[in-house]
């Protein structure tokens, strides 16, 4: 065995290696605090998970990969079993399920890639689609990315994770590290090992535009603050696939930077929703109010994440979402056929909704938790709970004003230059937009009318009255609309989770089988002759 | 080679000294037993280290009689792989029922069906007469019927009527195929059946007796659709002797016959081997489905066995080296797992009085041991990477993939779904979640058990250092040669007597 070979060093694997380091690092820092029983165990298994995610991303075998990879989706479960927790041991075993799932998907993926191509490097030469072999192949490949980077229809785990795990464990895996690893081997795939045909692409577009939209609509109408950022942590993963999708260099590298930008604002989200619930008590919106005069500095944090998440300039969400609508009209651009660039407009369309949708979720979440009147009394969190949070917000300034000097010189080491033709210049803008406050400022310290009196902002409900504004329930009235309605509530039901789908179809074969096997030695003993008679069938036939 | 017999004598005499001797003595018994379980197992460490390097097979004439008359005895690659396996897992299970059998009176009984069970793997193994092989397949079985009754409850007794009916079905089968096969032959040695077929080819008479075979060891080995005995006997029985059946002894009786006769004495053919895979896909497929559905865990882990020795089957069936290899290399790791989950469902029931997965939960801060050794079963039975279970699925479904059998290899991958979808399940009602009040006083269990779960973990988690390539010419290649090198066995056998 050469072990030369086996292990790959590319700008792409530097660059998500650095997160990955990052991402631990800030986590180990977090739970210092937060975790405060089993503490030995949690570590060991966060080591473990460090190590394996280097594993996948440095090599460069298929079995080597599948080794890591696999290990990893026992962390996950391990981690989420961290205490004995009844709800947290159900969702576990359904992540473990699915992950180990689409594991062996990827594992026969593989397998079928090294006999196509003969080659045990996903790097070495690039595989043609242009048969089902390889298309089954490519797919199979992609599934496992899906299921850990939590993109439809494989994406089911991530919400109850997200409500029921311990929470630096939510922000280690399911918001950063699962994320970093299911998007870097669908980049690696797509950039490396894989020529995409109109079919593949168009299935990962058409998967990522139904996941950006779908799961955004699920967080509109969600009254716990983790579960929420469990649905946009999926929504956000739909951006991503849309831009490895177009398979073109600009969207390669347009997803990678959203995924990166994701990870680092979805992790600061669900560590300052940690920090709420770590004071109060509670994660439910409806019991939280008017924290921002207890808790500024995670309201700042909170909210310079929610305007990235939610593509408002200059953060970073803004300049990758931004190269993705790019490299999506690039694409629709080369393409000739009418019925194609049809479709990819409605991605394009569905992205910019989603980003709207995104923006009025997080309203709702910003004005809820740290607006309005206090329901609960707090205080701010410890310095080791908070410094996470500050680095992660000030990356997310960072990455948006000067991403071109920082982030996107990395990017394109690691995928290959690329044009953009709406060039968005983020220092001169930046500036513009600071200048403005600033000059709104000068103008309020001299205008003489103060404080203007209106009626409360109620997301365009009607109020009643004599209640208090419910601002959980301010999108309420669109699960009352009748065609939504009756998907959400076919949603609760969990009709859209393939999971419990095929659970249902696998359970209903359980018990035929079941009923057949009744314990009767008579019925026993006439098996065991069908079967001869079969086998005498077979050999005389 | 002069110690060959002893593999079958050693446990048979202490069989018979036990139960003249081993009365109300349960100290002497368990010194008594282990010391033998343990000096078999070294004896077959010492056959793997010393025919390593021989390609042909050794040969021991009973009596003094050589072939056709005399009934030999013979060790090949297969054998020996068989024979460290089997005595290897009788040692650990011997060591666990030293704690574990006090539970149960007369110990001594136990002990002495025990010897006589593995006296009968042993020789099925090592034998090279195909009456003779009856013989032990018979002395093991009689044995495992009684020990599946050893309770002697109601579940108990019913379980095993039924388990003895269906095996002395398939007993008679077999008996039925041997005498047409000596009539036709006019031998009863398999090396010279082999050598006589080749001569006369495949009929209708070799057809005829393929079928009686592949039912009578597939009742043994449990294929599906001669399956239905096993989810009753394998829980009924004592747990260490659940973890004897389900471990190794569907596979000596069952898969080890199947090998020995479809490879070597009757040579492989396009059909047979369509048949094996059908078959072992069918019993993947119908065993995770049937176990997914069960409460009961030694119920949920008997269906378990089903489903995977439908991959063994299904690695045989495909034929190519790599799968002979990852047939051989699960039958090992199966044989680990699952006799370690067998002995974990054993440790649970004597903590906690019951094996019903709806009563139990929470376990894992009380028993740490058994949850971590089940654990660590678990993920090789479903195939996490990097523990041993991988290696070996991974190597079958690459074969199915490199023959072109693309649908089996699905198949496969849906089985390995099923497999982690019912073990999790497993993991989840018994191990996590709240912890029961009626279960806050339990303790884990004692040192013994304790011990030997942990040393079959291992395995489970290092069981794929036997594929690395320098080891794997100790253990695993032999095997693998022994049945690629097909009707060869023959020449071999008639060589390895007359060299001497």
């Amino acid at each position: 065995m050469d072990f030369r070979n086996m292990f790959i060093f590319d700008p792409l694997s530097k660059l998500i290696g650095v997160f990955i380091v990052l991402f631990t690092v800030l986590i180990s820092i977090y739970s210092a605090k937060f975790i405060k029983h089993r503490k030995i165990t949690y570590y060991i298994w966060v080591l473990l998970t460090a190590l394996a995610s280097f594993g996948v991303i440095f090599s460069d075998n298929l079995i080597l990969i599948t080794i890591f990879w696999g290990f990893l989706g026992l962390s996950l479960f391990k981690l989420i079993n961290l205490y004995d927790d009844e709800k947290a041991s159900a969702i576990a075993k359904k992540t473990f399920i699915i992950i180990g799932a689409t594991d062996g998907f990827l594992l026969f993926g593989f397998l079928l890639y090294h006999f196509l191509t003969s080659s045990m490097s996903l790097s070495a030469n690039k595989l043609i689609i242009n048969n089902n072999l390889s298309f089954i192949s490519f797919i199979f490949i992609a599934m496992a990315c899906f299921a850990k980077a939590g993109c439809m229809p494989l994406h089911t785990w991530i919400p109850e994770t997200a409500k029921n795990a311990p929470l630096p464990v939510v922000a280690y895996l399911p918001a950063s590290l699962d994320k970093l690893l299911g998007i870097y081997l669908l980049v690696r795939i797509v950039k490396d090992s894989f020529f995409l045909d109109v079919t593949a692409k168009f299935t990962l577009i058409i998967i990522g535009a139904i996941t950006v939209i779908c799961a955004v609509m699920m967080a509109l109408i969600q009254h716990d603050i983790k579960k929420l950022l469990g649905y946009h942590a999926i929504s956000q993963v739909g951006y991503m696939v849309l831009g490895i999708g177009c398979a073109t260099p600009l969207g390669i590298a347009a997803g990678l930077f959203h995924m990166i930008n994701h990870a680092i604002y979805k992790c600061c989200l669900f560590l300052d929703a940690g920090n709420v619930e770590n004071e109060t008590g509670t994660s439910e919106l409806h019991n939280l109010g008017g924290l921002a005069r207890y808790m500024p500095i995670t309201f700042i944090t909170f909210m310079v994440a929610a305007f990235s998440i939610s593509g408002v300039p200059p953060f970073n969400g803004f300049v990758s979402k931004w190269m993705i609508y790019q490299g999506l009209s690039d694409f629709m651009n080369s393409l000739s056929s009418y019925p194609l660039k049809i479709i990819v407009a409605l991605s394009l369309l569905s992205a910019l909704v989603g980003s709207g949708l995104t923006l009025a979720s997080f309203l709702k979440v910003i004005s809820s938790v740290f607006l309005g009147n206090a329901r609960k009394h707090a205080k701010e969190s410890s310095f080791a709970l908070l410094l996470p949070v500050i680095i992660l917000a000030l990356l997310c300034i960072i990455f948006g004003v000067f991403a071109y000097s920082t982030i996107l010189k990395f990017i394109t080491q690691a995928i290959g230059s690329f044009n953009m033709v709406g060039l968005w210049q983020p220092v001169g803008a930046t500036a513009l937009i600071a200048i403005s406050i600033v000059i709104g400022l000068i103008v309020f310290k001299f205008s003489s009318q103060k404080l203007r009196v209106s009626d409360t902002y109620t997301g365009g409900e009607e109020l009643n009255p004599k209640e208090e504004a419910k601002i959980e329930d301010f999108y309420a009235t669109i699960s009352e609309i009748p065609f939504l309605k009756k998907i959400y509530s076919l949603a609760e039901a969990k009709v859209f989770d393939i999971y419990e789908e095929l659970k249902r179809i696998i359970f209903v074969l359980s018990n035929v089988l079941k009923r057949l096997h009744n314990g009767i030695l008579p019925t026993y003993l006439t098996w065991c002759l069908i079967g001869i008679m079969g086998l005498f069938f077979v050999f005389f036939r | 080679m002069q110690f060959i017999p002893l593999l079958v004598i050693l446990p048979l005499g202490a069989a018979f000294f036990i139960s003249l001797a081993g009365k109300n003595k349960n100290k002497l018994c368990d010194i008594f037993s282990v010391i033998i379980t343990f000096f078999l197992f070294a004896l077959s460490l010492f056959f793997v280290f010393t025919t390593h390097n021989y390609t042909g097979a050794l040969v021991y004439k009973v009596g003094g009689w050589g072939m056709p008359g005399g009934i030999t005895l013979v060790l090949d690659g297969l054998s020996i792989f068989m024979l460290t396996i089997v005595n290897f897992i009788a040692f650990m299970v011997n060591i666990f029922s030293v704690n574990y059998m006090n539970r149960f009176s007369a110990k001594d009984k136990f002990y002495a069906l025990f010897m006589l069970m593995v006296g009968g793997m042993n020789g099925v193994v090592i034998t090279g007469d195909i009456f003779n092989l009856f013989v032990f397949y018979e002395i093991a079985s009689i044995a495992s019927y009684a020990l599946v009754a050893f309770g002697t409850e109601k579940e108990e007794l019913e379980a095993s009527l039924k388990y003895t009916i269906i095996g002395v079905v398939g007993s008679l089968c077999i008996l039925l195929a041997i005498a047409f096969l000596y009539a036709y032959t006019s031998t009863l040695n398999m090396a010279n059946i082999a050598s006589a077929i080749a001569q006369n080819g495949i009929n209708s008479v070799i057809a005829f007796v393929s079928v009686l075979f592949i039912a009578g060891f597939g009742i043994k080995s449990a294929i599906v659709p001669f399956h239905a005995w096993l989810p009753d006997a394998h829980p009924a029985a004592p747990a260490p002797i659940s973890a004897m059946l389900s471990g190794i002894f569907i596979k000596s009786l069952g898969i080890y016959t199947l090998c020995r006769i479809f490879y070597n004495v009757f040579g492989m053919n396009s059909g047979i081997s369509q048949l094996f895979m059908f078959l072992g896909a069918l019993s993947i497929i119908v065993g995770g489905l049937l176990a997914l559905g069960q409460n009961d865990i030694k119920r949920l882990l008997g269906y378990s066995s089903v489903s995977q020795v439908g991959y063994i089957i299904l690695g045989l069936g495909i034929g190519s080296p790599l799968a002979i290899t990852g047939a051989l290399l699960h039958l090992f790791n199966h044989s680990a797992f699952k006799s370690l989950l067998f002995l974990n469902s054993g440790a649970i029931e004597y903590a906690t009085g019951t094996r019903d997965l709806e009563k139990l939960g929470g376990l894992r801060t009380k028993m740490p041991t058994t949850s971590a050794t089940s654990l660590a079963a678990s993920m090789s039975i479903s195939g996490i990477p990097p523990f041993a279970g991988f290696f070996s699925k991974l190597l079958i479904i690459a074969a199915c993939i490199k023959s072109g059998y693309v649908g089996y290899g699905i198949l496969a991958i849906v089985g390995a779904i099923l497999t982690i979808s019912y073990i999790l399940k497993f993991q989840k009602y018994t191990f996590f979640g709240q912890l029961k009040e009626i279960n806050k006083n339990i303790r884990e269990v004692p040192i013994f058990m304790k011990s030997s779960m942990i040393a079959l973990s291992i395995i489970c988690i290092f069981g794929a250092v036997l594929m690395m390539p320098k080891i794997a010419d100790y253990f695993l290649k032999p095997a693998q040669e022994s049945l690629t090198r097909g009707m060869k066995y023959s020449d071999l056998v008639t060589q390895a007597l007359y060299e001497k």
